[in-house]
């Protein structure tokens, strides 16, 4: 038979045999809490699927009578005619974001911790332990000061304030992370590659790089996640409608002058989540693998 | 011959040379920052100002802020905010991770990713989408048969917005709690189930206390996380009804930059003051603790 890995775990727990009433019950405690914990997602999205006239009609029931997708039509003319960005542009906007600082964030922390990893040299461990203690500093604290120095430096509504402070913030948990993991690399294999000729730098490229990608992959979804869902930067440096990200774009559906009808806020909420879905499903154990990293070497 | 370029040698400038690029965003976007706010919250000034030191006020801004009564409900509803995630959220997610470890589930991965998959959405989502659901025409008093205005009750707002940051964080603790769980020493369990150790006697007596470690670990990312919220009680209820639910860091957001707010900068480096105090009390702690242990 072929093994199932990870669909049981251990061999070990409660037979429906031995404790069929503790059996029972773990099976309701979990089917309780998946329920409450997919139901809100469900519902959101048969409300976005609903029509004007079925939006308040059983919708406890969440398979609509009626199906349609107009509600995402109206969403999408919404955030152009009321938000004044467009679905679009939202996305490219946490996009170039997103992707501009962690590929620093990661190059600069790997290159950080190819240092701490690979040298000894004096002011060592206090410099290391100086970028992780900032990790515990909560982001809101350095607001207003960064706010004066984008404004000193002529970068408020510009990609580049908030590009700056999400790499400070996301860099010392990749510092962290990459640290430990090249100094569990073998020292042997570096040093071979040095007996054959390889400078220092061609060992980081071409021996710890390559050997790291678990790690790197694990940092990317980390910090992605940090970064595509952070919101109180992007909202008091990007004032401008257009290059605003997708979360401070989308909150303005809430207590915003126009009354959004139920089902086109349903559907503004699903083009925000259908994507992340996606993605989640594609990496998924890379994801828990990402986030459980980062938490475990903290 | 090339010993002298073995990497664990002492190089005189290398290592400082790959920290360039790391330390010279730390010192301009973290570390001086810090060091300008601890300054910032003597003086006087809007946002509209490009000298923000020309009015030295002392210690006005943190009278003004401790005259608010306001400000003590936000410290009052940070401190529930924390105190639930690290008593309520980390103590469901250990009791579904011992659920789902002994349970003997056949889609046990496939469980734990469902209960996950709130911690990979945008704050800003999943808040939009609990307050159409608490709104007073929600489902949530749709099936609870009551009529009852969840996110402007005074009493009851910072716990909806609570409630809603233990839904969307569980998943993540309960992960962590998993991997712990994993670890545990099956034959410890076999041995206890020799002894006739009932399941409740096994789970005090052995999960829990070798997963010690791991729950002192969630405690600690719940404290972290839950201190610096932000994106939820601002979606969820923008602080109110009238500032009852502000927590430090959206009451910062009213002082300094809220359109509605009264534009006092000072006022709000004062309260990022306060919470840079906290973190660094808790660092404290955290450090003499660790000390004690090692003794």
């Amino acid at each position: 038979m072929r093994k199932r890995s990870g669909t049981r775990d251990q061999g070990y727990g409660v037979s429906l045999k031995r404790n069929p009433l503790f059996f029972i019950f773990t099976r309701v405690i979990i089917i309780v809490t998946i329920i409450v914990i997919l139901f809100p997602i469900l519902y959101i999205f048969s409300l976005s699927l609903r029509t004007k006239e079925t939006v308040y009609q059983d919708t406890l029931f969440l398979v609509p009578k009626a199906v349609t997708h107009k509600n995402y039509i109206d969403a999408w003319n919404y955030a152009k005619e009321r938000l004044n960005v467009t679905f679009l542009q939202m996305f490219r906007n946490s996009i170039i974001c997103t992707v501009s600082a962690i590929s620093l964030s990661i190059l600069f922390a790997s290159l950080g911790s190819f240092s701490f990893s690979q040298y000894r040299f004096k002011g060592k461990e206090l410099a290391f332990t100086t970028i992780i203690a900032s990790y515990v500093v909560p982001a809101q604290v350095l607001l207003i000061p960064l706010f004066f120095v984008m404004k000193r430096l002529g970068l408020l509504n510009n990609y580049l304030a908030v590009i700056f402070p999400y790499i400070g913030f996301s860099m010392p948990i990749a510092t962290l992370i990459l640290r430990s993991f090249f100094e569990q690399i073998p020292q042997e294999i570096k040093e071979a590659a040095i007996i054959d000729g390889a400078r220092d730098f061609q060992v980081f490229v071409r021996i710890i790089l390559p050997l790291s990608a678990p790690a790197l992959a694990s940092c990317i979804i980390l910090l992605f996640l940090e970064t595509w869902n952070e919101f109180i930067y992007a909202l008091v440096f990007l004032q401008n409608p257009k290059i605003q990200t997708i979360p401070v774009a989308i909150a303005k559906i809430a207590g915003g002058k126009y009354i959004v009808p139920i089902g086109t806020y349903g559907a503004a909420i699903m083009i925000t989540v259908i994507p992340v879905l996606i993605v989640f499903m594609l990496f998924q154990k890379w994801f828990i693998a990402g986030m459980t990293m980062g938490a475990v070497k903290g | 011959m090339f010993k002298d370029r073995m990497l664990t040698v002492d190089h005189r400038f290398r290592p400082y040379v790959y920290l360039v690029p790391s330390l010279m965003i730390f010192f301009v976007f973290v570390l001086s920052p810090i060091i300008f706010s601890l300054t910032l919250s003597y003086y006087n000034f809007t946002g509209y100002d490009a000298n923000v030191f020309k009015e030295y006020v002392g210690w006005k801004n943190y009278k003004t802020l401790f005259a608010d009564r306001y400000f003590w409900i936000s410290l009052r509803n940070t401190v529930y905010f924390v105190g639930a995630s690290i008593s309520i959220q980390v103590a469901v997610a250990l009791f579904l991770a011992i659920i789902i470890f002994i349970g003997r589930f056949r889609f046990s991965v496939m469980i734990r990713t469902i209960i996950f998959f709130p911690g990979v959405l945008a704050p800003v989502s999943v808040s939009l989408a609990w307050r159409r659901m608490l709104e007073q025409d929600g489902v949530v008093n749709q099936i609870l048969g009551i009529n009852f205005s969840w996110l402007s009750s005074v009493h009851l707002a910072i716990w909806c917005v609570i409630f809603v940051s233990i839904w969307q964080w569980v998943g993540y603790n309960l992960v962590i709690f998993y991997a712990g769980l994993q670890s545990i020493d099956i034959e410890m369990l076999e041995a206890a189930d020799v002894d006739g150790a009932n399941w409740l006697t096994k789970i005090t007596r052995i999960i829990i206390p070798s997963l010690a470690p791991t729950i002192i670990l969630n405690v600690i990312l719940n404290l972290i996380g839950s201190f610096r919220v932000f994106d939820v009680v601002y979606v969820l209820t923008r602080g109110g009804p009238i500032h009852n639910s502000e927590v430090l860091t959206t009451i910062m957001y009213y002082y300094s930059f809220a359109a509605n707010g009264p534009n006092k900068m000072g006022v709000g480096s004062s309260v990022a003051v306060i919470m840079f105090g906290v973190v660094i009390l808790f660092g404290i702690a955290r450090i003499l603790t660790l000390r004690r242990r090692n003794v």
